[in-house]
């Protein structure tokens, strides 16, 4: 049974750090955190199913495709829902205009998708259900490529050190002469396509369920609390961290106590750390 | 005063006229409220008194969401424990049963409290993490009522409260809740024309600049979830005796959207605005019952375009009066004169001592050694060229920064550092670099937040508006409009503050300042952006406040201003005392020439 | 709209008719409003999908054979989406802005615990589909009536087969954290204790939750012998079945009829994944080895075959739709008025009323209409038109 909760855990966990990651990407360009990020991760799931399930496209194009619908959602969030409040950041409208876009992607998957869960189907033909099935390997080994991508992207790219300079400092950046409207956009593409791949490769384990959003966006979100805003690694490890001790709570209570023992956990460690548990530079504020 | 004349209208006391005006959409909906029972049948009373339900809700929500901008977007769970709370409680499967109006003290109570436990980590957390724990708790308390059973009835749930003769019947109810809404709206509108209302909205539009004014942004908002939780909980008990059986899934996640997005669509620091938000989404659906699948989704799309396109919301709509173009050529013609009504006794004679004050930011020494003494009836120049640390010292004396060595003293106190909102105590008051406005509030508002500390009233009395809470008002208006007309901004009392040319801010900023009869004014550039005109008169302005007793720190780059009305010039560099003395003495300073008046 | 529409001209050609049979009172030709609180939409729309269908057929069928007693039958359909405030307000309307006779639905259980005293205190007739006990009260709701099994009847079902049929001793219990998993559970457990056996394991389970496994694995070592599960969510049920055969534990899973539905279906990884699952069904929806249905149910599924879609609903769900229609058009065809107290007479007087669904017996201080013999259990993956075979073990 040990390794079933290392399957499942490292695979939810997985998961979660890749939404947290997303989190990250969307604030490092633009500090807004999006209520979007879960439904980027519930459309992965959808449009996996749809593509490769019910159009029976083969799985490589049914990725690709995703990854390109989820791209789009994201720069569709960045051009609606954030870039016009950009300018009034302390108001924190942005909370109210991406909860407001995400119900609207909820709601419409719910009516002209389904309300049921539905079936995500096997993408390499390795199965058997057991810790081994490639429903848990997928999510890690998307969540490893993440990693590895990311890496490569900001450390080895022109592109990829613009990202990083904006993350430090907007307005240095822009005084610099980088292109800072583009590379924001980039960053919600690039967090979209995360997102759809974190959807697509958990599609086995969560389904095509158009209620996983606001799932994702909670246990999306408590690697970003406890790993500190921004900071990717503190995000991955909370992240894995999460998965494995969820799943091993559900082994060892189970039913809805483990959601009470989740979010009780998550609300003290952020009382007691609101800067995350790795740290981040308190802000001035006069 | 010719500008006075053109605008007769004065500041403080509106005209009883004016009041009654805006008394008339509420009546009209009161009115249309008690007719609706007799010219339409019980479907129609059914979803009046859900309105008027979701209204007691919304209406002490709003000033959570609407007034002090704290998204609570999970503010069902309360419904939920209220509900919950008079079924259980009434049913007596738990304890014996109990009388309804015990039950329903018991809502209240348990409402506020959860209230208070949802609300807490607003004082800690930002915005977005904030939304994110109300969420969390929404979803969990209904995972608790499914799995306690025995309390709760788990899925099957419980039957809700059977309220006695005369409320048994569907009038009878009906009128119960709209008297019950129309008693909330009374006080909401109580609370938001009192000083805590207006110390919300500085929380959540100038949060440091109500601290500066000493309103202690914890104890508020403490009260604000108190208050909000415990009509939450009545108004769970009231939704479960209309639903007659209560069950987790009639508490679902649309319905806190509703309440939510029933405020921000009304515009926030309304109550009018989400009172006819309230009612028209409540109706809504039923209206469009063929829409009742896309009704989420429609509520949402209305949210965004709202955010987008009117952040104000209906409040901003029907704000006519903003519309109205103000004059184009006014300027600002302080009255000093009046000072004298302001300060009617000489502040206490002791100085500000800063003594060896360390501050560090990393690596870096902002603050490096200062010694630095603001006399009491003096005005004290500081400056010194950029990142030289005049504006971090005037934190430290505020109680933004803690120095890492060193003390600040008024007499024999030490301020404590870290406690920007024990400074307005001690006779501190300042102005700031940016102007920190409330840009929804009108300019007499913006100054009444001033002089928070001066009012006597609990926020139980404002509630009520007791005799204390209307004395203060009337207290704090008079003096709000002596500071206006002091400053020469009694003509602009009625406008939203976000109209204002840069250079009225600054001196709104003073007005706001003197409401709170300084001992000490520190002013961070206040002369940034003004004319040539209006830096006159700002001088004669603050030599005049001076006269009064009162010690004066001005952080200014104008050295005309500077050595035409100082009595004492400290030059900063590094962090370090570069000079310090008269202005003479400071101008013919070999350091201070070379470096920074460059010759 | 189609429908009123219909109903319009059909309603006109009928007026003409019922002259001859000197019907006067002006009263006596307007339709029979019927108020259908359906959740149509939303997560639990299944079910009222279903009954929506043979709701419509039997309408259409009377209406087009001249109406009751010359009188049409309006439909007054309102989406209650499970929402039980939504469902309060729609029964609300329908008493008192359509004046409806009589109401068929809601048709989940949260929504009718709201509605029914709402009814009761309109006196309105009604007419329900839900399964919870404490909806058919004749003393405080003397207004309504089940046509469907009550969890009562359906515990005592699925105990008497785990254990008398099949001859299991230990059971697991599980359900989803809804309201009717949690509840579920614990009436399901204690029907199985009273039956001389023994509950090792009872939880509940998030639908949500991605994997199984370590729940499955708390019931095996628990040394359960079979796995009783109450849920609607097909995604759960399948991965309860999917991990039960990783594990490679072969001990048979009864409960909720939607185990039996085309979704699970789809979710297993393997089709015999879906074998040794036994859901509850009805006698008069089960078909034998000879894959016939009773005969009066084999004729009208022969009938509707090609005008109502059945693969992707359950039979019995469609029949209750069509007796709904029909016991209210046969109380008014026989008393001859929509008088609220007459047509609850004429309920309260059926002893075995033949419906297709079961044969309905009420009495003034019995409202629940099916008897414990039309439960039966059948085979999960069996689905044919909406009807499932017989589980082994009855005659």
């Amino acid at each position: 049974m040990l390794p079933a909760i290392l399957a499942s855990g490292l695979a939810m966990g997985s998961i979660y750090a890749m939404m947290g990651v997303v989190y990250n990407v969307m604030f490092s360009a633009s500090r807004v955190m999006s209520f979007t990020t879960g439904q980027l991760g519930m459309l992965g799931g959808v449009l996996g199913a749809a593509f490769v399930g019910i159009l029976g496209l083969p799985a490589i194009v049914g990725l690709v495709l995703t990854l390109a619908c989820c791209a789009l959602v994201g720069i569709v969030t960045e051009v609606v829902a954030v870039r016009p409040v950009l300018d009034k950041l302390d108001q924190h409208l942005y909370v109210l205009s991406t909860l407001a876009l995400a119900l609207m992607i909820q709601q419409f998957v719910a009516i002209e998708w389904s309300t049921e869960p539905q079936p995500f189907p096997q993408l390499i033909g390795f199965g058997g259900g057991g810790p081994t099935d490639e429903k848990f390997w997928l999510p890690v080994l998307a969540c490893a490529v993440t990693v590895v991508g990311l890496e490569l992207l900001f450390r080895h790219t022109l592109v990829g050190r613009a990202f990083l300079a904006i993350s430090e400092d907007n307005y240095a950046a822009r005084a610099l002469g980088l292109p800072e409207r583009r590379l924001r956009m980039a960053s919600y593409a690039l967090a979209g396509m995360i997102g759809g791949l974190a959807g697509f490769a958990s599609g086995q384990l969560l389904l095509a369920f158009f209620a996983n959003g606001p799932y994702l966006n909670f246990y999306g979100f408590v690697p970003v609390a406890l790993g500190g805003l921004g900071n990717n690694r503190g995000a991955i490890i909370s992240g894995l961290l999460l998965g494995l001790v969820q799943q091993a709570a559900h082994f060892t209570f189970g039913g809805v106590f483990t959601s009470v023992a989740v979010f009780a956990v998550f609300i003290v460690a952020l009382l007691a750390a609101p800067q995350g548990l790795f740290g981040q530079p308190k802000q001035r504020r006069v | 005063m010719n500008h006075t004349a053109s605008t007769p209208r004065p500041a403080a006391a509106p005209a009883l006229g004016h009041t009654l005006l805006k008394l008339i959409p509420y009546a009209a909906i009161l009115a249309v409220a008690l007719v609706l029972p007799f010219i339409a049948n019980d479907y129609w009373v059914l979803i009046a008194t859900r309105a008027a339900i979701y209204w007691v809700l919304v209406s002490a929500l709003n000033l959570v969401v609407g007034f002090a901008g704290q998204l609570a977007i999970g503010w069902v769970a309360l419904l939920t424990l209220g509900a919950y709370t008079t079924s259980v409680l009434t049913a007596g499967t738990v304890l014996p049963p109990m009388p309804l109006l015990v039950a329903f003290a018991a809502a209240a109570v348990v409402g506020a409290l959860a209230g208070l436990l949802v609300g807490l980590p607003a004082l800690r957390l930002r915005t977005f993490y904030f939304a994110m724990t109300t969420l969390g708790f929404a979803t969990i308390t209904t995972q608790i009522a499914l799995a306690w059973q025995d309390v709760t009835g788990g899925g099957i749930g419980i039957p809700g409260p059977w309220l006695p003769s005369p409320f048994d019947n569907a009038l009878g109810f009906y009128l119960l809740c709209l008297g019950l809404a129309a008693v909330l709206t009374w006080m909401t509108a109580n609370v938001a024309r009192s000083r805590f209302g207006r110390g919300l909205v500085a929380i959540r539009d100038a949060e440091v600049a109500a601290e500066v004014s000493g309103i202690s942004k914890p104890a508020l908002l403490v009260a604000v979830f108190l208050f909000s939780g415990a009509a939450a909980g009545v108004a769970g008990g009231l939704f479960a005796t209309l639903q007659s059986y209560i069950s987790p899934e009639a508490f679902t996640f649309d319905l806190s959207v509703l309440f939510f997005i029933a405020i921000l669509i009304g515009g926030r620091g309304s109550i009018l605005g989400p009172l006819i938000a309230t009612i028209v989404l409540t109706w809504l659906p039923e209206f469009a019952a063929p829409l009742v699948v896309w009704s989420t989704f429609l509520y949402a799309l209305l949210l965004l375009v709202i955010v987008l396109a009117v952040p104000g919301g209906i409040a901003a709509m029907l704000d006519f009066g903003s519309r109205r173009p103000l004059a184009r050529d006014r300027a600002v013609v302080p009255r000093e004169e009046l000072l004298g009504a302001l300060f009617t006794e000489r502040p206490a004679s002791s100085a500000i001592v800063l003594k060896d004050v360390v501050l560090s930011f990393g690596a870096v020494r902002a603050i490096d050694g200062l010694d630095l003494t603001i006399d009491p009836g003096e005005v004290h120049g500081l400056i010194g060229p950029n990142g030289s640390g005049k504006t971090t010292t005037l934190n430290v004396i505020c109680g933004f920064y803690k120095p890492d060595t060193g003390t600040v003293r008024v007499g024999d106190d030490v301020l404590k550092p870290g406690e920007p909102q024990h400074r307005a105590e001690v006779g501190i008051a300042r102005t700031f670099q940016t102007p920190r406005l409330i840009g929804e509030s009108t300019v007499l508002e913006n100054v009444m937040v001033g002089g928070d500390t001066s009012g006597r009233a609990t926020f139980a009395e404002a509630l009520l508006n007791l005799p204390r809470n209307h004395a203060d008002e009337v207290m704090l208006r008079e003096r709000a409009d002596l500071a206006l007309r002091i400053v020469g901004l009694e003509a602009l009392a009625g406008v939203r503050a976000d109209r204002l040319q840069h250079s009225e801010l600054r001196f709104m900023e003073i007005a706001r300042a003197l409401m709170l009869q300084p001992r000490f004014l520190l002013l961070d550039e206040p002369a940034a952006g003004l004319s040539g005109d209006e830096i006159a008169r700002l001088g004669s302005l603050i030599e005049s406040v001076s006269r009064h007793g009162v010690g004066v720190l001005l952080v200014e780059h104008h050295a005309d201003l500077i050595f035409k009305i100082c009595h004492h010039v400290t030059v900063l560099d590094l962090g370090r005392v570069l000079a310090d003395g008269t202005p003479d003495e400071v101008r013919t300073h070999e350091d201070v020439v070379s470096a920074y008046l460059g010759g | 709209m189609r429908i009123t529409r219909r109903g319009f001209t059909l309603g006109a050609a009928s007026l003409a008719a019922s002259t001859t049979l000197a019907r006067p009172a002006l009263a006596q030709s307007e339709p029979i409003r019927v108020g259908w609180l359906a959740a149509l939409t939303g997560p639990s729309s299944a079910p009222a999908i279903g009954f929506d269908r043979g709701v419509h057929y039997a309408t259409d069928a009377i209406n087009a054979a001249g109406g009751v007693n010359g009188r049409q039958i309006e439909l007054v359909v309102r989406d209650t989406q499970g929402d039980p405030t939504k469902a309060v307000n729609a029964a609300q309307e329908m008493i008192s802005r359509a004046r409806v006779h009589a109401i068929w639905g809601p048709t989940n259980s949260g929504e009718s615990l709201a509605t029914t005293p709402i009814m009761a205190r309109a006196g309105v007739p009604n007419v329900h589909p839900c399964f919870v006990d404490a909806l058919i009260d004749t003393k405080r709701y003397p207004n309504a009536f089940r046509m469907a099994p009550s969890n009562t009847q359906i515990d005592n079902a699925v105990g008497d087969y785990g254990v008398k049929i099949l001859g299991k001793k230990k059971f697991a219990v599980i359900g989803d954290t809804t309201g009717y998993g949690t509840t579920t559970v614990k009436s399901s457990s204690a029907a199985f204790e009273a039956r001389d056996s023994e509950v090792v394991y009872a939880g509940t389970i998030e639908q949500t939750q991605p994997d199984v496994t370590s729940d499955m694995l708390r019931m095996k070592n628990a040394g359960a012998e079979a796995i009783a599960i109450w849920t609607v969510s097909p995604g759960l049920i399948s991965r309860i079945l999917n991990t039960r055969a990783n594990l490679d534990w072969d001990v048979p899973v009864i409960g909720h009829p939607a185990m039996g539905s085309g979704e699970v279906g789809r979710l297993v990884d393997k089709p015999e994944n879906w074998s040794n699952a036994y859901i509850l069904g009805f006698r008069n929806t089960s078909y034998g080895d000879d894959g016939k249905l009773p005969d009066h149910v084999q004729a009208f599924v022969d009938k509707i075959k090609s005008e109502i879609d059945l693969d992707d609903t359950t039979l019995w769900w469609i029949l209750d739709g069509v007796d709904s229609i029909n016991i209210i058009a046969d109380a008014v065809r026989e008393t001859g008025t929509t008088d609220p107290k007459d047509i609850i007479g004429y309920w309260n007087a059926q002893a075995d009323y033949p419906g297709l669904f079961a044969s309905y017996t009420f009495s003034p201080d019995q409202h629940n209409g099916l008897s414990p013999e039309d439960l039966v259990m059948s085979e999960a993956n069996s689905q044919k038109y909406g009807a499932y075979k017989l589980a082994p073990g009855y005659e």
